[in-house]
């Protein structure tokens, strides 16, 4: 430990004896001293530009010198910066140096000073410095002017992610200054008293149109501000390449990559320099840049590519030979020269790129779904045969080329389309035939598949059919069908035919296609089995027949429940007996028939099997109509007749009959079923689609029950919608109707027909007036055998009359009222000819009879209205008018007739010579409804009769008159 | 000099085609001749006066769109920022005859003429996507072309003047970006606040 002391020591001594050195040499001015340094500004870029000069040097004399340079800040002993700058100095030379500032150099004042040394290899450091210059001082604060707030720096371009170091000068330091980036205040550090200096540390991108920031004071100084405008890193051109098409242009393309974001004037250039010729060139696209190719056939480029902005230059390089980077044009008048029905020659032309260069071009070719390519040498013209081509087929050929010797691109392909020629059709028209029988004749339905594409090898024009009669050979007709029609219908006798269908284009006929018809339908009874169906189609498979057969057709309808069935076939070889039936028109639930034909050796289908299914069976969508029938206390009778097995969506097997009770109780041959809704209710099945009645027993009388029938098959059941109510009658109830119905009609006819005949059977049974003859009076008259006793005819009366008089009071009446005094006759017996049956009459005292049988109280008088004018009372000259008169007047007449004014006289023909006393007849009038009491009308001898009381004549008479009623 | 070349110049050459251009013009004297290039319509006073409500109507909207565009500060900062603070604006009396009320007029136009022209050329440059802007800029300054016209119809035709005297507001070129966008601002509501006075004073 001790001797490392002495050593540090020792070597510490000698080291400050060396510095010692140093000062006394360096204490001589050295003869290459910088001189005349001046200091230029560059505010936009912050940059201090020195210039200076080195004198003494001799002429023509290089020295290798280093210039050490001192930057402060605000005061020289505030060294911010220390540089040693190398270089080699001629005599008379000018030398230049720069530096940017981090911070706006209008900020704060900057100081500069440097000094030099021969910059000497041998001895590493500096020794020998000379004198340092003196300070130059930079203030560019003077030159500002004199507003009071000021932001640095101006226009400041940056890239994204840098530093930026931003001030304010103010002029006035007591006010309180702010400032903004993008709305939000920015902390800053005071670097002098007037100077705040604020760093944004990586700055982002913004906008294209640069961010704003701005400075304000809280005195109500205006705002100053300044613009930060902020790039994206200017990225290195990707993908450069260039090529020629013709040899004589250049064209390179690049990819810029992603944009610098900002404004047009701001951004980035491409310049493309190619050293071997020393031409440059400013590009005027981001992308791409066409160069000319040198005249004197340079065959090697290396080129650079620069982009360039005011922060950053980006370069790229690429060497190559211009051979190797043709990129042929596309070829051109692509034609097709021989074209037949199978072969064509096609023939191209390509664009010269020199004498020597060998083309290599790619021919494909597009047909039926199949590509065929080759590959072909081309100098100047190209040429291609295509051959075993399909006739009437349209072929699209392609062709382009690339530089054979050198690849480096294809070119772009040249497409051209040509079709084939024509040809006879190949196949016979696949043909199938639907036979009916309508009235002993056969209405033959002829169809034919069109032929394929490559069958037709053309347009069909039109079919031919020749339908020839094998029972009678000479016979034979002969149909033109124009195409597209893909059937036709015959009508046929009872005769077998032979028809053929062959098809025709513009260059030939196919083959004929023959089929038999024969006059014996031949339907026999073949049962129909059930497939099942799949997705994709139906599986179907028959028993191979034992003779010759030439094949089998499949029948059946695309759309079997519409009207025009889309008749299909299929048609397969005599060594098949399966085959798979699809469609792209089967459609889940409908129900398909397959008929399953074979075809003799002469030509003559003959049905073999029938098959049928679905080839998704659904369930059942609807349920069956239900009629309730036979209702009795313990049972009814469903049944649904009306209801189609075939036409639902699946095979039925039978149908599910619920029942809900409130009991709830299910008999034999039910079962109990939960519904989707929790309802407990009795299921009775049956299997027998073809069942379609059903009785339901075991119900209890005046109960209520639902019923519902829905259909079932294997993929489920109908659906369980509303169910049908039904309450059971009472057991005695159909009894009772039985008794009690007929009983009510009777009584009813009875109580009608002694309705109707009420007349009559008053008559027969209690007469109002006996018949006389039929009396047991004349039983006792015939006893006495008095000849002189007859009975009174009604013809032998003499009406009596009643004169109704108007009564004025001469002091009151004048003279023209006095003619409607007349009197006014009413005729009290109605003659044969005005009588109208019976209805209301009138009945006054006849003295001709006895009454001795009267009720003298019931006989009714004719009210006659005693205000009733002239003309009312002229009106009571028919019975009828009478009537209403007496209806209108009757009820207040009996309380207020005034006293007087009209009499009412009853001329007895019979008692004639009491007429002539008008007043003394009473004038009550009669009652019409209650005028029919019978009054004895028969005259009988007064020894039989009673005599008659006066005392109740005359109050007969006047009974329905009050005392003051009376006129005498 | 990049400004006069673009937008003064061709501005001057168009309007006073018959003197050259930059040359100041003043006021003719009464019993001088003067004529125009084309005939002036009977009207005059009419399309003057639609004019200048058309320049009116429209000054508002193009005063929010350029203070809109130029972002934060601006819009929330008017009064500092955009008030009408342009020292050597030509005056306007309303209470003149028309006469006088014409040449000022004819001086504030070819005043705003001269600076929407600086306006519309930096906002092409700083804001090239608000298209609107340039929209309405153009639009301004191609009615104040026509009134312009017609004003010098007026003067010519009943003044008997044919030359005015015009000034210039400040060259925009070399000034810093937010320096433009403020001076622009200030010339826009200084523009706006004056259309109004002259539009009602006609």
């Amino acid at each position: 430990m001790a001797l490392f002391s002495v050593f540090q020591t020792t070597f510490l001594l000698a080291l400050l004896s060396l510095r010692t050195y140093q000062s006394e040499v360096l204490s001589e001015p050295l003869p290459w001293a910088p001189e005349s340094l001046k200091v230029f500004i560059n505010s936009t870029h912050q940059c201090l530009h020195l210039q200076w000069s080195v004198h003494n040097l001799a002429h023509h004399q290089e020295l290798k010198m280093v210039f050490q340079i001192e930057i402060s800040r605000i005061k020289t002993s505030n060294v911010i910066w220390v540089e040693n700058y190398s270089t080699t100095v001629k005599w008379n030379q000018v030398l230049h140096w720069s530096w940017e500032s981090k911070l706006p150099l209008e900020c704060a004042k900057h100081f500069i000073r440097m000094r030099s040394a021969e910059d000497d290899a041998k001895t590493p450091e500096q020794s020998f410095w000379s004198n340092w210059s003196s300070w130059e001082e930079v203030d560019v604060q003077n030159s500002l002017g004199h507003d009071p707030l000021f932001v640095f720096p101006k226009d400041k371009l940056v890239e994204e992610g840098s530093n930026v170091t931003i001030c304010y000068v103010s002029r006035s330091p007591q006010s309180n200054i702010s400032c903004y980036l993008e709305g939000v205040q920015m902390q800053g550090e005071q670097l002098e008293p007037n100077v705040t200096v604020f760093n944004l540390n990586h700055v982002a991108f913004i906008r294209e149109t640069g961010t704003n920031i701005y400075c304000k004071g809280d005195q109500g100084d205006s705002i100053k501000g300044i613009v930060l405008f902020v790039s994206k890193v200017l990225e290195e051109p990707k993908e450069f390449s260039c090529e020629t098409q013709d040899l004589t242009t250049l064209n390179c393309t690049w990819d810029p990559g992603s944009d610098t974001g900002l404004l047009k004037q701001l951004s980035q250039s491409y310049t493309l320099f190619e050293s071997f010729s020393g031409k440059k060139t400013l590009c005027k696209h981001k992308s791409w840049c066409s160069w000319e190719v040198a005249p004197e056939s340079q065959e090697m480029y290396n080129f650079t590519l620069t982009a360039e902005n005011y922060l950053r230059k980006r370069s790229v390089h690429l060497l190559f030979n211009l051979t190797h980077r043709v990129h042929p044009m596309a070829p051109f008048s692509v034609l097709f020269t021989d074209v037949s029905t199978t072969n064509a020659t096609m023939t191209w032309k390509v664009h010269s790129t020199g004498n020597y260069y060998t083309l290599l071009c790619q021919v494909k070719l597009y047909g039926e779904g199949e590509v065929t390519q080759h590959n072909v040498s081309v100098e100047v013209d190209g040429e291609q045969l295509f051959s075993g081509l399909e006739p009437d087929t349209e072929y699209r050929a392609q062709v382009r080329c690339a530089n054979a010797n050198h690849f480096w691109k294809w070119s772009e392909w040249t497409h051209q389309n040509f079709t084939t020629a024509e040809a006879a059709p190949s196949e016979a028209p696949d043909v199938w035939r639907n036979v009916k029988s309508v009235q002993g004749h056969s209405v033959v339905t002829l169809f034919w598949k069109p032929l394929s594409k490559l069958q037709a090898n053309g347009k069909i024009l039109f079919y031919n059919i020749v339908i020839e009669n094998l029972d009678r050979s000479s016979s034979s007709k002969f149909l033109s069908i124009p195409a597209p029609a893909n059937g036709t219908e015959l009508n046929l006798d009872q005769c077998s035919y032979q028809i053929h269908v062959t098809a025709h284009n513009s260059v030939g006929t196919s083959p004929a296609s023959v089929i038999i018809v024969s006059g014996d339908p031949g339907n026999k009874e073949v049962e129909e089995e059930r497939v099942k169906g799949t997705e994709d189609g139906f599986s179907l498979s028959w028993k191979p027949q034992p003779g010759n057969v030439t094949g089998y057709i499949v029948e059946w309808c695309d759309r079997p429940r519409g009207p025009l069935c889309d008749l299909q076939w299929k048609s397969v070889g005599p060594t098949t007996t399966s085959t798979v039936v699809s469609s792209d028109a089967f459609r889940p639930g409908v129900q398909y028939n397959f008929r399953i034909y074979g075809i003799s050796t002469e030509r003559v289908p003959y049905l073999l099997e029938k098959k049928t299914g679905y080839s998704q069976e659904l369930a059942p969508s609807d349920n069956p109509q239900v009629v309730m029938s036979n209702l009795t206390s313990r049972s009814f009778t469903l049944s649904w007749k009306d209801y189609s097995i075939e036409s639902q969506p699946s095979f039925i097997q039978g149908y599910h009959v619920y029942l809900k009770s409130k009991a709830g109780q299910c008999h034999s041959g039910s079962e109990k079923a939960v519904l989707s809704d929790d309802a407990v209710c009795c299921k009775y099945k049956i299997d027998n689609p073809k069942q379609k009645t059903f009785v339901v027993e075991n119900l209890q009388p005046e109960s209520f029950y639902e019923f519902l029938v829905t259909p079932y098959s294997s993929v489920g059941e109908g659906p369980h919608g509303a169910f049908t109510k039904v309450t059971t009658p009472d057991e005695y109830s159909p009894i009772l109707i039985r008794v009690i119905l007929p009983m009510v009609f009777c009584i009813l006819l009875i109580m009608i027909i002694c309705y109707l005949k009420s007349q009559w059977m008053k008559e027969k049974c209690y007469p109002d007036i006996p018949d006389p003859y039929k009396s047991s009076v004349l039983s006792l008259i015939k006893s006495k055998e008095n000849p002189r006793l007859t009975i009174m005819n009604i013809k032998d009366c003499v009406p009596d009359s009643i004169e109704v008089l108007n009564k004025q009071e001469g002091t009151r009446k004048s003279l023209t009222e006095t003619e409607s005094s007349k009197p006014t006759y009413l005729y009290l017996l109605p003659t044969e000819e005005s009588y109208s049956g019976p209805g209301p009459c009138i009945c006054f005292e006849n003295f001709t009879y006895n009454q001795a049988a009267s009720d003298s109280a019931s006989c009714g008088h004719v009210p006659v209205a005693p205000k009733a004018p002239p003309s009312q009372l002229a009106l009571l000259t028919s019975p009828e008018n009478l009537l209403k008169a007496l209806e209108e007047n009757y009820m207040n007449s009996l309380g207020e007739i005034p006293a007087g004014e009209t009499s009412l006289n009853y001329v007895s023909q019979l008692a004639s010579a009491m007429t002539g006393d008008k007043f003394s007849l009473p004038t009550n009038p009669p009652e019409p409804a209650l005028c029919s009491e019978y009054k004895m009308q028969m005259a009988i001898p007064l020894g039989l009769a009673s005599p008659p009381s006066s005392g109740s004549s005359s109050l007969s008479s006047f009974t329905l008159l009050d005392e003051g009623e009376h006129y005498h | 000099m990049k400004v006069l070349a673009a937008g003064v110049v061709p501005l001057l050459l168009v309007l006073h085609w018959k003197h050259g251009a930059g040359s100041p013009l003043p006021i003719t004297p009464v019993n001088a001749t003067c004529a125009t290039r084309h005939p002036c319509h009977s009207n005059l006073m009419h399309q003057i006066r639609n004019q200048l409500a058309q320049l009116n109507g429209s000054a508002n909207a193009l005063f929010i769109l350029y203070y809109t565009a130029q972002g934060e500060p601006f819009p929330n900062n008017l009064d500092k920022l955009c008030g009408p603070n342009v020292t050597d604006f030509p005056p306007f009396h309303a209470n003149g005859t028309e006469k006088t009320r014409l040449v000022e007029l004819y001086r504030i136009i070819a005043y705003l003429g001269a600076s929407l022209g600086n306006i519309t050329r930096d906002q092409k440059v700083l804001n090239p996507n608000a298209l609107s802007l340039h929209s309405k800029l153009n639009a301004t300054a191609d009615i104040m072309r026509g009134l312009l016209s017609n004003v010098l119809c007026r003067l010519c035709n009943k003044y008997h003047v044919a030359h005015v005297d015009v000034a210039y507001g400040p060259d925009t070129s070399g000034k810093d970006v937010f320096q433009k966008k403020k001076l622009g601002c200030q010339l826009l509501g200084k523009y706006k606040q004056v259309i109004a006075v002259v539009a009602q004073a006609f």
